[in-house]
């Protein structure tokens, strides 16, 4: 009853902080909402306002250059009062949204996963964060008030992964493979999550079942999860198919978009700016090169972290945070939404200070840089683009930092001794 | 194809008389300026083209129409800004006028948007060599296909009508000069050798505070099924007299003499070291020849002798007024008391002069149904609004009319934020307290089409009413994209131009039939659309952000960088094994690193040695571990 009751104090005062900035800054929506680095071309909620009214008044949204968002949405938005003249009413959906999000990650803590799954178990498993703290870290964390505040429909894909996730931790095929194919569905880089989430799911089954009989093998269960995997991306693109007057329009519209960039405004990643000063005979080579280099990510940590498949998500995240075509700090939040669920690990990791101090130095600097650029006129797109270099530096020590202290734990496992010694990689 | 147009136009007599008019109308506005209106139209018989008999028509034109099954055409050079609140109506109505830089609109005969957009592109490159403009430049994105905005001028048969398709072009930014001006002239059938043509000079013509040069092809019919091929060309333009005086060879402006200011001396404040300017009252002087640097040569042999017809420069001016012609010439004083014509000598040079007069009755101004102004809003380079202040004068009618605004790919509208607030009240006098916020009572239709990245333009047309004596807003938001750093023109930081906005007005009261020789000339063929005014607003400019153009390879080794250490980093991780660190000391001699640092200890050990030699030998042992303490630390 007690653990009750703080998960009501923490969701009440998540809900009365975000209310409060709703209600008491009017303006603070809208204004968030134009900042670049929350808001991208896919993710932007004055976009999808602007592809509702197209919807709403006959006109295709997809033959257009501006909404380059998921048809569903057009249809979760048009149930929902009118946003101009009922604010809080998407306000509320927000903030549901993120409370979905933060109790998801809650019971990913809950199912101590992250400390000992089936074929690895920590030796610092005991010292963790309790998932009351982790729903508070994710909550309370000013990436994710800002992006609740700011309304961009990624918090959906957020909360869509989160839940494949945290089912796939429970072991519930069925409700992880579609929350995950409706993550995929809505911005498309969740597809690359499939496998470590197949195989967190499928060592969470054997773990409960004891026996590999009645789950056969690892092949056997890919196969079928795959097929009910493709099977719900299949139906989601049917029901858009049949919403948008039966038009495939949406397709290039939406993932045409994701894989081609051809809306070039900045970001807080990395594409935006190579591909403007990119070459335009080389750009469709260097298209490719950058989605291989991010789906590269998946085979490797999969199979090196074959025990720890819960870290292989956390990490790819982070990876996505960085390299993904539109990346925001929604993208960020999310990572960081997971990364607490790893604190037995963080005594290991080594450059905790540098990279923090890295992440508050482009948090602060960044708006600056940018209102610099396009506003005052006294700086140039490299002011920006510096930031954006030393956002991604900083990021991806984490990620590296993080990958190195899990390595390491997992190290010490087999070699005891070793603990607290100066180590090397050969 | 060429079988149908055959068909369209052999209906009638075989010999239907080609004919050639020219007229050139000079009408003073306030505030010293003259607006000089130049008209030419030649006709030439569905009939006679079809044996390749073009006569007045120009056959590089008729040519090129023919090959990209153009039916009808209207082609604008434009430069400058109509001022309305000082000059009152547009000459013609707006109706030979174009936007800022180059416009172009055509119907098109063909089976399919593909088909049409395919000879659109064959009309556009052919055109852009015969005018030497950058006509080839209309792309698909600066195309567009007006819905409600336009209407063919021409008589089409039903068949010809159905398969008709508009498409509509701009080039806000094509600085429109002298290298247009020729193949214009070059068109006329007397090629600016002879008659009102003759006047026509490049230096005082792109001078002039505003002009325009139309060229509109269009098929004609009498009630008699005798149907013509008619062509237009009109050279608008408003002069500065004051400037235009001022000699070719000494264009620089000198200090008139203080004996010659016309100060206004009943000023209080007024001395003998200041002058105020006093406002002239009484009309300026001036000549054709003062004015367009050359006198008229005689009249084109073309046109008719005797009636109307023959009658090529008409002034408009009050019958009080003193003009001088010279010799050989006729003067014919219109009835109306403000307008009298002139036929020219076949033989010497015309010219006209006009002496300094104080007049009692001025030529009345015609007010225009609607003022049209755009400007953006906002700041940065992010996004911005546009904002549309449209004015309707009238005390009591309300007027009903269509916006369009052809927007370029980069400018990306929001159409949700799309308003028209009413601001009760005329132009300067809006209060915001009376703002009346009803837009949907103003706002009747919309079509939009939006843009495609890199493909295709935005479109929005709106038809508006607007209640009498009062200004309607017309705003939307817009994001401004970022481009690929080759898509920037050379002078990226200037900006982007945006093509004017054109207003149809459909409705309005009978009291704007103002102009009487410029509707003369329109009403004797009974064509269908003539009852419509067309304005346009000035372009605007559009600053993008820029990505520092210097540095394509910095850009692309720095993110490869920061790629690289990421990815290097991770995989470093994935495959390799952790030992203990001192563990590694065997290992580390296989490395490049390990060779070297052994090889460094051995010298050190060396030195180390001679220093024993020379020194007592008790910390020969400390010193080698300290050494590989050391050596250790370093691995790390």
């Amino acid at each position: 009853m007690a653990f009750d009751r703080r998960k009501t104090v923490l969701f009440s005062a998540a809900i009365a902080l975000r209310l409060l900035l709703f209600i008491a800054f009017p303006s603070l929506p809208d204004l968030l909402t134009g900042r670049v680095e929350i808001s991208t071309p896919v993710t932007s909620f004055k976009r999808l306002q602007e592809g509702l009214f197209l919807y709403t008044h006959n006109v295709s949204p997809y033959d257009g250059g501006v909404y380059h968002q998921a048809p569903l949405l057009l249809s979760l938005f048009s149930l929902l009062p009118e946003h101009s003249a009922h604010p809080l009413a998407t306000a509320i959906l927000y903030i549901v949204v993120d409370i979905l999000s933060a109790h998801a990650v809650m019971q990913i803590a809950e199912t101590g996963e992250s400390g000992s799954s089936r074929l690895f178990t920590s030796p610092r498993k005991d010292l963790k964060w309790d998932s009351i703290d982790i729903g508070a870290a994710y909550l309370f964390n000013p990436f994710t008030i800002a992006t609740c505040i700011a309304r961009p429909t990624s918090v959906f894909t957020n909360c869509a992964i989160l839940y494949a996730t945290a089912k796939a931790a429970r072991g519930n095929t069925l409700t992880s493979v579609f929350a995950l194919a409706l993550a995929s569905y809505l911005s498309l880089y969740p597809v690359l999550l499939f496998p470590p989430l197949l195989l967190l799911c499928y060592d969470r089954l054997l773990r409960n079942n004891k026996s590999t009989e009645k789950l056969g093998s690892v092949w056997r269960f890919a196969s079928t999860v795959t097929v009910k995997y493709v099977a719900a991306i299949g139906s989601l693109l049917f029901i858009s198919y049949t919403i948008t007057d039966a038009s495939w329009e949406f397709l290039a519209s939406t993932y045409g978009v994701q894989l081609l960039l051809p809306d070039l405004t900045p970001n807080v990643g990395l594409w935006w700016y190579f591909f403007i000063e990119m070459f335009d005979s080389f750009r469709e080579f260097f298209l490719g090169v950058f989605w291989l280099h991010l789906a590269s990510y998946v085979g490797g940590l999969t199979v090196r972290l074959r025990t720890q498949p819960l870290f292989v998500v956390t990490t790819l995240l982070g990876i996505f945070a960085i390299f993904k075509p539109y990346p925001s700090i929604s993208d960020t939040s999310l990572y960081l939404a997971l990364l607490p669920l790893y604190r037995h690990v963080f005594p290991l990791m080594r450059y905790t200070f540098f990279a923090v101090a890295t992440l508050l130095y482009a948090t602060l600097l960044g708006p600056a840089f940018y209102h610099l650029w396009i506003y005052a006129g006294s700086g140039n797109a490299n002011f920006f683009y510096a930031i954006t270099l030393v956002w991604s530096l900083g990021l991806s020590v984490i990620v590296g930092d993080s990958l190195f202290a899990v390595l390491r734990d997992e190290w010490e496992v087999e070699r005891p001794e070793m603990k607290g010694k100066e180590v090397k990689r050969i | 194809m060429i079988f149908l147009y055959i068909l369209t136009f052999f209906l009638g007599s075989v010999c239907a008389a080609a004919d050639y008019h020219e007229r050139l109308v000079l009408r003073p506005l306030p505030r010293g300026s003259l607006l000089a209106s130049f008209d030419f139209r030649s006709n030439a018989s569905a009939s006679s083209i079809e044996k390749q008999n073009y006569q007045y028509f120009p056959r590089s034109l008729g040519q090129i129409l023919q090959h990209a099954h153009t039916r009808e055409l209207h082609l604008r050079f434009s430069l400058g800004r109509w001022d309305a609140e000082t000059w009152g109506s547009r000459p013609w109505n707006g109706r030979k006028e174009g936007g800022t830089g180059v416009e172009l609109w055509a119907w098109v005969e063909a089976e399919n948007d593909e088909e049409a957009a395919a000879r659109w592109t064959t009309l556009t490159n052919a055109l852009s060599g015969l005018f030497c403009a950058s006509l080839n430049f209309i792309d698909s994105t600066r195309t567009i296909r007006p819905a409600i905005s336009f209407e063919p001028s021409g008589h089409h048969s039903e068949a010809t009508l159905s398969k008709l398709h508009l498409l509509h072009g701009t080039l806000p930014r094509e600085p429109v000069c002298t290298e247009n001006l020729t193949p214009f002239l070059k068109l006329l059938p007397c090629k600016g050798k002879a008659g009102i043509s003759s006047l026509l000079d490049g230096h005082k013509l792109f001078d002039a505070s505003w002009q325009s040069m139309s060229i509109d092809v269009r098929p004609v019919c009498s009630s008699d099924s005798n149907c013509v091929l008619e062509m237009g060309q009109t050279v608008d333009m408003v002069l500065d007299i004051e400037r235009s005086k001022r000699h070719r060879d000494n264009p620089i402006p000198r200090p008139v003499a203080p004996e010659e200011l016309a100060c206004d001396t009943s000023k209080p404040y007024a001395s003998s070291d200041a002058c105020y300017p006093l406002d002239s009252t009484s009309e300026q002087p001036w000549s054709l020849s003062e004015i367009f640097g050359r006198p008229m040569k005689h009249s084109c042999p073309l046109t008719d002798s005797e009636g109307e017809g023959a009658e090529t420069v008409c002034i408009e001016v009050p019958h009080e007024r003193q003009v001088y012609a010279t010799a050989g010439s006729t003067e014919h004083k219109r009835p109306d008391g403000f307008s009298r014509c002139y036929k020219l000598s076949e033989i010497s040079d015309f010219d006209i002069s006009l002496p300094q007069q104080t007049l009692s009755t001025s030529h009345p101004l015609s007010k225009p149904p609607l003022y049209a102004e755009r400007s953006f809003t906002g700041y940065g380079q992010e996004r911005g609004g546009v904002q549309t202040l449209l004015t309707n004068p009238s005390q009591t009618d309300s007027i009903e009319f269509i916006y369009l605004e052809s927007l370029p790919w980069f400018m990306k509208p929001y159409l949700h934020t799309l308003k028209a607030s009413l601001i009760n009240g005329l132009r300067g006098s809006s209060s915001s307290d009376n703002v009346d916020t009803s837009s949907t009572s103003i706002i009747q239709e919309i079509f939009y089409r939006p843009a495609l990245d890199r493909r295709r333009g935005t479109q929005l047309e709106v038809r508006l009413i607007v209640p009498p004596a009062s200004t309607a807003a017309l705003t939307y938001d817009f994001d401004k994209a970022i481009l690929r750093y080759t898509e920037y023109p050379p002078d990226a930081n200037r900006g982007f131009d945006v093509a004017p906005a054109v207003v149809r007005v459909l409705s309005s009261s009978s009291s704007f039939t103002s102009d009487s020789i410029f509707e003369k000339d329109q009403s004797e063929s009974e064509l269908p659309v003539q009852d419509s005014i067309y304005l346009r607003t000035t372009s605007l400019l559009l600053p993008l952000p820029t990505p520092d153009f210097s540095m394509p390879y910095n850009v692309i080794i720095l993110t490869s960088t920061v790629m690289a250490l990421a990815f290097g980093s991770i995989f470093n991780l994935l495959v390799r094994r952790f030992v203990g660190a001192d563990e590694v000391e065997g290992l580390n001699v296989s490395g490049i690193k390990g060779k070297v640092l052994a090889r460094i200890r051995k010298v050190k050990e060396r030195f180390d040695n001679v220093k024993k030699i020379r020194t007592n030998a008790t910390s020969h042992t400390n010193g080698v571990e300290k050494e590989k303490g050391n050596e250790g630390k370093k691995n790390q």
